[in-house]
């Protein structure tokens, strides 16, 4: 490795680092804002949209971050009120300090926010669904946890219920899907590959199996989607304890 | 951390998990009892997991990492899954036909799980295939709750029993409404899992509560659930399980997320996570956006109000008003901009507003001091106001409330002990009065051989008297002349008072069954003594005059006389005339009322006037001979007091009170005619300001009635006299008033020339004597 690559990586790694301390944000002001998943994780996925449109440096990610949350809020219906995001934030920005002071500053962070909005949608050019791989548009965000949603009410029919009731399956392939907001995994896999690899490493850490998989013409996570592989599976469990590891550093 | 789950995950992944979890959770306390001893029982698990196990380490290193997130109970405390019944609605989610059938899984397998899961209360739909004595059997072919799943062709057959099927109506035998290829929705009743043999039930009885209301039985195709309809459709056209997805209406609903969510028990207000800066428990609600918000609001409300209180200081009312106002718009609730605004509607005399914001301002805020305080203090000035508008009632609701608020507050009281005192006062004048006027009516009923009894027993006090004192009442009066010019009035001389229990028990006794009625109706009445125009309704105005005339010319002559009682006999009239129109009030419209009460003080003057003559013959009477005299002055008092205050009466009303008070404690000897006035409002206005004096005059004003009578009865007395005067003055003046009014009872008028004629007899007996 030459030393310019070194750099990039090592580039590269801190602004991963960087956006998962402000996805980790976004996540956290979400929660005190009463803000629901989809909103949330629609929240960062406009963040990790518009940061592979541009580039960090010129931009504070924070305020990106709180233009994303008000801008999802009003795509996915929850509607929030900027002075809400300004007072979350800056108590976890600054913790234990007093709310701010409805003064000239607060109106200009309040500005600043409205301008970074008009910002963002300019860069993802207002489109409602834009050119990606995976053609997911805004409100497919709704997608990954609709899939998740009706696998797991699929599986738990198959499943005996008593045993699904004692382990919470659900609730911990719901945790790995909010997790995995922290990074761009959204953007790099189909709504169903994360899906099924968030549900296959739940039931793992819980030691679950699939009654009669082994029987099965078709394992389950290929009845959930066709073009998915093993290795594929491994491949984002993987990326997704990858994020995890970031967890532990920050 | 919960035992079963890890011994589960430890089973899955054997002994590399374990030796993991000891090398990341050596140091958890939660976990050093839980893991089992290093290599143990689990070895023999290991072989068959061994490929596995290799393959995932970095799963298995995942899960010793996070283990004391995902085996902790906090984990699976979120939200208790709703039970769903069988609602299978299309539009809240996408129903899909059971996961197996996808899966393609050997039927034999199917078949174990199928009697591994079934459970009773599960509701079942089959096909009967046979009907026998004993009940009828019937092929599954899907399940409606519980677990969903295939099983049209594992050819599960279930008895119902002939005790399970109910009976319909009339028919004999149950089973008679069944036939063969019926579709029956059941509920299962008893599962033999060996032998693979079920019973299910017809019976509501048999239904778990959640799905009571499922009907069982007979059911038509299209009450078949989706799920199996639709697993039909994908048998024959083998569409994909995301085709399936994605075709059905329900994946497009917006709100599927969250209704999925509460469905699988996901708790969205503190939603799981397996990072550890993520633990939505260990948020500070401080931190949230709720909280933040109500901080920022309350200091930005504060400023306001400091800025208001600064106004306030200056004299901005208005400026500081805004300033409140603008507080409370952004905290609504905030206490100090209550209270502040309450205290600016208290010093602006909007005490109803004042109170109302401190009570928001304790509502929110308890133990706030200075809302307590002013609070109370409003309360009872706000009490106060009442009194003086003569809402007693209200007004000592007032005062309990403040006692409520806090029951040390020694104004609130102290005003309330007076008020109290007052209230009673009130009520037992008004049944004194009336009582009064019932014993007046009565005593003239009274049989004459009653009356001259009385009468025989007065004169011969009377003699008694004389011979003890030859001072006149002059005397008398000059002392309480003195004391009266001193100013108290609770410096009542002792004898009044007794006079006045004496009084009080009498009328009790005698009036007890009245008075009841007679307080309320005082009470009533009262009020409207207050609120009573000025009875200067032309007619009656007119004939007011024409007495008043009269009574002045005799007045002026009295009043050389004997300048020193008039005062006590002013009281006397108003007393009169308040019970008069406290007892015609409800016949009586007002001016009537005033008429009325004209001609009975024209009636009284008369008869002191005869009194007076009396008066100069019989030395020692000094209280009780005053009276009659007084009771002449009264009516000129009141004619006077009538003259001067034409246009207000309600002022004359107020004197009312307080010249009772005079009377009992000190009747003064100060020229009455001009001074009256100006007496009844000294007095009012001491009366307003010092109401424990007036507790004093109360009693007094009870004491009155009782010498009121024995006044009659002197007055009686007096009149032998000028018994044929009075009678002729009494009887002109009945005709007077039956001119005036056509309305006045009749019986009144008989009880006026009783009178007369009663005191013709005694007078004409007097003379004899």
């Amino acid at each position: 490795m030459n030393p310019t690559r070194l750099q990039e990586t090592s580039q590269v790694s801190a602004n991963v680092r960087i956006h998962f301390k402000v996805c980790r944000f976004i996540m956290e002001a979400g929660v005190k804002l009463g803000l629901r998943s989809v909103p949330i994780a629609t929240a960062c996925t406009i963040y990790h949209r518009f940061f592979m449109e541009v580039p960090l440096e010129p931009y504070d990610p924070y305020l990106v971050a709180m233009a994303a949350l008000y801008l999802a809020g009003k795509v996915e219906e929850q509607h929030l009120r900027t002075r809400d995001i300004i007072n979350v934030s800056h108590r976890y920005l600054h913790p234990r300090s007093d709310p701010l002071e409805l003064d000239t500053h607060f109106w200009e962070l309040r500005d600043s926010i409205v301008q970074c909005e008009l910002l963002m949608l300019r860069v993802l050019c207002f489109r409602v669904s834009f050119q990606h791989p995976h053609k997911l548009s805004l409100t497919d965000v709704l997608l990954f946890m609709q899939y998740l949603l009706h696998y797991l009410l699929s599986l738990k029919h198959w499943m005996n219920r008593h045993s699904w009731e004692r382990t919470p399956v659900a609730a911990a392939a719901w945790a790995l899907l909010r997790d995995s907001y922290h990074g761009p995994l959204c953007l790099q896999h189909p709504p169903q590959h994360i899906a099924v690899t968030v549900l296959y490493l739940a039931l793992q850490c819980y030691g679950v199996e699939v009654p009669a998989d082994a029987e099965a013409e078709r394992p389950w996570w290929q009845v959930f989607s066709e073009d998915l592989s093993k290795p594929v599976i491994d491949q984002i469990v993987l990326e997704l304890i990858q994020i995890y590891t970031l967890d532990a550093e920050i | 951390m919960e035992r079963d789950l890890l011994r589960q995950a430890l089973g899955f992944h054997g002994p590399p998990l374990l030796s993991l979890l000891h090398t990341e959770q050596h140091d958890n306390p939660d976990f050093r009892g839980l893991l089992p001893p290093g290599g143990g029982g689990l070895e023999s698990l290991s072989s068959a997991r061994k490929e596995r196990g290799i393959e995932n380490i970095e799963i298995q290193q995942f899960i010793s990492k996070k283990a004391d997130l995902l085996f902790s109970h906090s984990w699976k405390t979120n939200v208790p899954i709703v039970k769903d019944g069988n609602e299978d609605n299309e539009d809240y989610y996408a129903i899909m036909p059971p996961l197996e059938q996808f899966m393609e899984i050997p039927s034999a397998e199917r078949r174990e799980l199928f009697f591994r899961d079934i459970e009773r209360g599960d509701i079942v739909i089959g096909r009967i295939s046979s009907i026998r004595e004993f009940g009828f059997f019937m092929v599954l072919f899907c399940l409606r709750s519980g677990v969903v799943r295939e099983i049209a062709d594992l050819e599960i057959t279930a008895l119902c029993p002939l005790r399970d099927v109910p009976s319909q109506s009339s028919h004999g035998d149950p089973l008679s409404y069944y036939q063969n290829g019926d579709l029956i929705q059941a509920a299962i009743k008893d599962i033999d899992r060996y032998h693979e043999k079920l019973s299910v039930s017809l019976h509501k009885s048999a239904l778990s509560p959640s799905l009571a209301n499922t009907k069982l039985g007979v059911i038509s195709s299209e009450d078949l659930p989706l799920h199996y309809r639709r697993s039909i459709e994908v048998a024959s056209s083998l569409e994909t399980y995301e085709k399936v997805l994605h075709n059905s209406l329900g994946f497009a609903n917006p709100a599927v997320v969250e209704f999925l969510g509460s469905k699988l028990g996901l708790n969205e207000s503190s939603p799981p996570s397996l990072m550890r800066g993520l633990q939505s428990k260990n948020f500070n609600e401080e931190d949230f956006a709720v909280a933040l918000r109500k901080r920022q609001s309350a200091s930005w409300a504060l400023k306001c109000v400091k800025i208001g209180v600064d106004y306030f200081k200056e004299g901005r009312h208005v400026d500081a008003m805004n300033e409140y106002n603008k507080a409370l718009e952004i905290d609504a609730q905030n206490v100090e901009a209550l209270v502040a605004r309450g205290a600016l509607y208290a010093t602006k005399g909007s005490l109803n507003k004042a109170i109302d914001d401190f009570e928001i301002a304790l509502e929110q805020c308890p133990t706030h001091r200075n809302a307590r305080k002013y609070l109370c203090q409003t309360l009872v000035e706000r009490g106060g106001q009442l009194e003086e508008e003569d809402k007693l009632l209200n007004a000592e609701s007032y005062y309990k409330k403040a006692l409520n608020i806090d029951e040390t507050f020694q104004e609130a009281d102290d005003a309330l002990l007076k008020l109290r005192k007052q209230i009673q006062k009130s009520l037992e004048i008004r049944e004194k009065q009336a009582a009064k006027e019932e014993r007046q009516k009565e005593k003239k009923v009274e049989t004459s051989a009653e009356k001259l009894r009385k009468l025989l027993k007065e004169e011969k006090r009377l003699k008694k008297k004389r011979k003890k004192s030859t001072s006149s009442s002059s005397c008398d009066t000059s002392s309480d002349e003195s004391a009266s010019s001193s100013s108290s009035s609770s410096s009542s001389s002792s004898d009044n008072k007794k006079r006045k229990k004496r009084s009080r028990n009498r009328s009790e006794s005698s009036h007890g069954s009245k008075k009841h009625t007679s307080r309320m109706f005082s009470h009533s009445s009262r009020k409207e003594d207050s609120y009573s125009p000025p009875a200067n309704t032309s007619a009656s105005f007119l004939n007011q005059k024409h007495e008043m005339e009269k009574l002045l010319e005799r007045q002026d002559r009295l009043a050389y006389q004997k300048p020193e009682v008039r005062d006590r006999e002013g009281d006397y009239v108003f007393l009169n005339t308040c019970t008069e129109d406290e007892l015609y009030g409800g016949k009586f419209e007002d001016d009537r009322d005033s008429r009325y009460n004209s001609k009975t003080q024209a009636n009284s003057n008369k008869t002191e006037k005869q009194r007076r003559s009396d008066r100069a013959s019989s030395d020692r009477r000094d209280s009780t001979g005053s009276y009659h005299r007084q009771s002449d002055d009264r009516n000129k008092a009141s004619d006077s007091g009538r003259l001067e205050k034409e246009l207000g009466r309600r002022e004359g009303y107020r004197k009312f009170s307080p010249s009772q008070a005079k009377y009992s404690t000190s009747p003064t000897g100060s020229d009455y005619s001009s001074k009256s006035v100006e007496h009844y409002k000294q007095y009012t206005s001491r009366w307003m300001n010092e109401p424990s004096r007036y507790n004093a005059d109360g009693k007094a004003e009870v004491a009155w009635i009782k010498n009121e009578k024995e006044s009659k009865n002197r007055e009686r007395e007096a009149s032998q006299a000028k018994g044929v005067d009075e009678e002729a003055m009494l009887n002109g003046k009945g005709q007077f008033g039956s001119g005036a009014k056509k309305q006045l009872p009749q019986n009144l008028l008989n009880i006026f020339n009783q009178i007369a004629e009663f005191e013709r007899e005694k007078g004409s007996k007097q003379k004899n004597q």
